[in-house]
């Protein structure tokens, strides 16, 4: 046995020191955003009644139950204060999980580095066995930075230890979930997406066990954070469910993987058509082709989000009637009507993650640079020109596709008028000015693309907190998000709207010039 | 005629390291023109800059009489272009791509060889490219390069992932692109491979060409190794000028020679009267050993 697993250790230190900055930042935004609950719940709300209060509107309202679960004992400020944290955001601890075990079984495969690891002295088990005890680690060390953040923050000891280590279980279902995918299709792409499937298919079971019948909540592994009710009269034997359902999954997948060649999938590879569509012709409808899934995919995404999210901010809208609450809407979204500063709130937040989906095209355009196919591409007829415009214009228009499909699902949530097409619109300017830096750094140089993250995150932090940490005006004032109209609390501001979309236009002037200029590769 | 590939005194940097070091490389219209080094040699940078994807630092570089780098696209719609290693879109399958690279050259797939080639080098069009191994992936690009009539081909180490049978098809189909009058720049480290299709070689080595020529040539400047059995009594060649590295074995004498010391040893051992006589050409192997074990 010792000897099929030698090697495996070795294999861990490996794995962790290829995701030091990964992991790092994972656990660093979860667990400030853990802290940011704690504390920000606790100066929510002035006495016990208001909390009270913001409990039972939870419970009242079924999309917030969909989304963010029910909160059991609307007594406790533990359970008020996590109860995102309990149910949605421990879906951002299982995806960890899913993104390091896909990234150490099925893509090494895919690449064929496995079979370089593999004809050396370790064990046949040792490279999944090394895959599952590092994201292990992960979702423990996530567990313990949770439960620490709780109690720094103030709340009781017990319930933030539970809670943590309700985080670390679900992270281990998550790893289990991916490693049985990883044996069922030989695409590491499709991996990512059946194992995201199946977690949106738990969370969907539990959305529907938690508004309706309830028993539904006990099949789904997101029920079990609820159900362990870590803050009062807790069932402790619920953390045994984690880990019993992540062995039993690991189980399965250690023995479908015994019965394939390695590289090989259960499911066989669907074939391709032969031919070419006449349509696939150059490089702006290659670009769709190979992106089409993906544009089809947010836009779906994003359409669920903006129902639920349009139909949510009514009820959220008499859950915040408190004076706390509305001095932290008003921060973010200006100064009106509640309702209407939540929706300028919550678009602002959207907007940002539709800019992933830019962001996302740019990097993947540098995977093109970077693996030899864009040489294939300008090596044909194909100018360079062509080539930077399908990648800007896919970012770009896509980006403002999605902007639109966003307004207007929220606005059929709230079947309100077509105020939230408007606040959705406004982003447009600022979201293309961060594309256009994004696809300067692409074009400075293809490996600096993936800053375009960093850039995204720094905005994000300075537009979203920069105003509650008190950081100087032209500090907050670099992240485009700042300049957007708080529409429709206030009037659409056109002068930042046009001066950023002047920006914009150029920064992809001097990315179109630069891409003229450059070695490609 | 001018050359449809003139580079001379071509530098290109990257950083401190110097890749290209005063390169000089013609290819004439119509030959098969072989390009010869190890890896890191240079050759691949070459290639990426004769495609105008590289900016050079100095010197001079056309194909077709135009630059690569201003003209790249009027250039790449006479030429097809096969990497050294091939990259594909995984979510796209063989035949899909080997449509859109022809699409992209201005071609239309259904007037072109595609079947036939599919065909020839045994090449499922349906697999999606991440399906693919390395062999298979070099077929698409290949299959995509012969399928229509170019000018000329760029070949960056074509056969490196094909089984022996697979490089007599690519053979065969190098052999009717040139009989149709396309010039092919082939890059290999392979030497057997280009002393076998090769008009002309040129050998790079630390960014610079240290030979260049037809085989025939490159010999001329070589010393062929000549081995003579006389029956008389044994002469003593080592004193003649351009006789070399000289051994005696009864009767059997063994030296390389100089083309221009060829003549005097001939004379020497007719007198001495010859009973059997062989000389050998060095092979490719041996000029290009020759070519990197000398000081540059």
């Amino acid at each position: 046995m010792t000897e099929r697993l030698h090697g495996t250790w070795l294999l861990v230190r490996f794995e962790l020191r290829r995701d030091r900055v990964l992991i790092g930042a994972w656990l660093g935004v979860l667990t400030l955003t853990v802290v940011a609950s704690a504390a920000g719940t606790a100066s929510l709300y002035s006495d016990t009644r208001e909390q009270v209060a913001a409990a039972e509107a939870i419970n009242a309202s079924p999309a917030i139950v969909a989304l963010y679960g029910p909160v059991l004992d609307v007594t406790s400020l533990g359970e008020l204060a996590m109860t995102k944290m309990t149910v949605l955001y421990a879906a951002f601890v299982a995806f960890l999980g899913v993104v390091l075990v896909r990234r150490h079984t099925r893509v090494e495969e895919e690449t064929g580095r496995a079979e370089l690891v593999g004809a050396t002295a370790v064990g046949p088990d040792a490279p999944v066995a090394a895959a599952v005890l590092e994201a292990g680690l992960a979702c423990v060390a996530i567990g313990v930075l949770a439960a620490a953040a709780d109690v720094a923050s103030g709340l009781p000891v017990a319930g933030s230890v539970l809670f943590g280590a309700s985080w670390t279980g679900i992270g281990l279902v998550g790893s289990a979930v991916a490693l049985l995918a990883a044996q069922v299709s030989s695409s590491a792409r499709a991996v990512g997406f059946l194992a995201s499937a199946i977690i949106g298919a738990a969370y969907l079971l539990r959305a529907v066990g938690d508004t309706s019948v309830t028993w539904l909540s006990w099949l789904s592994p997101f029920g079990w954070g609820t159900q362990l009710s870590a803050w009062s009269s807790p069932r402790a034997w619920v953390l045994l469910l984690h880990p019993l359902l992540a062995g039993v999954l690991v189980a399965v997948a250690l023995g479908l993987r015994r019965r394939r060649d390695l590289g090989a999938g259960l499911l066989p590879d669907r074939p391709g058509p032969a031919t070419g569509s006449p349509r696939l012709r150059d490089a702006v409808t290659l670009a769709w082709r190979t992106q089409r899934t993906a544009v089809v995919g947010w836009t779906v995404g994003i359409g669920v989000m903006g129902v639920l999210m349009g139909s949510i901010i009514p009820s959220i809208g008499s859950m915040l009637d408190s004076d706390g609450a509305r001095a932290v809407i008003e921060a973010m979204g200006g100064i009106g009507g509640v309702q209407d500063a939540l929706l300028a709130a919550i678009t602002s937040v959207v907007a940002v993650v539709i800019t992933c989906f830019g962001i996302a095209i740019i990097t993947r355009a540098a995977g093109d640079e970077h693996d030899g196919r864009s040489e294939t591409v300008l090596a044909t007829a194909t100018s360079r020109d062509r080539l930077l415009l399908a990648v800007g214009a896919l970012a770009i228009l896509g980006t403002t596709w999605l902007l639109l499909v966003a307004g207007l699902a929220t606005a059929l949530g709230r079947g309100d008028g077509l105020a939230a097409v408007g606040a959705s619109l406004v982003q447009a300017p600022a979201t293309w000015l961060v594309l256009a830096l994004g696809l300067v750094l692409l074009t400075l140089r293809s490996r600096w693309a993936i800053a375009g993250w960093g850039l995204l995150a720094v905005f994000v932090t300075l537009g979203q907190v920069g105003e509650s940490l008190r950081l100087p005006d032209w500090v907050v004032g670099l992240s485009p998000y700042s300049h957007v109209p708080k529409y429709p609390v206030e009037a659409v501001t056109w002068r930042p709207e046009l001066a950023m979309t002047a920006l914009a236009g150029l920064a992809l002037v001097a990315a179109w010039l630069r891409f003229r200029s450059r070695d490609i590769g | 005629m001018s050359d449809t590939v003139d580079v001379s005194r071509l530098v290109k940097s990257f950083g401190a390291t110097r890749a290209l070091d005063e390169l000089d490389l013609r290819v004439a219209q119509g030959e098969v023109h072989g390009f010869l080094g190890p890896n890191g040699a240079g050759k691949s940078t070459t290639i990426r800059v004769l495609l105008g994807l590289l900016r050079i630092d100095s010197g001079s570089v056309t194909v077709f009489g135009l630059d690569p780098w201003r003209d790249a696209t009027r250039i790449h719609r006479r030429l097809a272009y096969v990497p050294g290693d091939v990259s594909l879109w995984p979510n796209l399958s063989g035949g899909e791509t080997i449509d859109l690279l022809l699409r992209m050259r201005g071609i239309d797939p259904a007037g072109t060889r595609r079947e036939e080639l599919l065909e020839r080098f045994g090449l499922d069009p349906t697999k999606k490219g991440r399906a693919y191994s390395k062999g298979n992936r070099q077929k698409v690009a290949l299959v995509a390069a012969f399928a229509a009539p170019v000018e000329l081909l760029v070949l960056d180490e074509p056969t490196s992932g094909l089984d022996p049978l697979m490089e007599q098809v690519f053979n065969d189909c190098l052999a009717e692109h040139r009989a149709a009058g396309a010039t092919v720049l082939l890059s290999s480290h392979i030497l057997s491979e280009v002393e076998r299709l090769a008009d002309r070689v040129t050998i790079i080595r630390a960014g610079r060409a240290v030979e260049t020529g037809t085989l025939a040539e490159l010999r001329h400047l070589r010393r062929d190794r000549v081995r003579v059995e006389v029956s008389g009594a044994v002469p003593d060649v080592a004193a003649l000028p351009g006789v070399h590295d000289v051994t005696v074995d009864g009767q059997v004498i063994g030296c390389s020679v100089d083309p221009a010391g060829l003549p005097g040893l001939l004379s020497v051992v007719t007198a001495a009267g010859v009973v059997s006589l062989s000389s050998t050409p060095p092979t490719l192997e041996e000029l290009f050993l020759d070519a990197y074990r000398s000081p540059a």
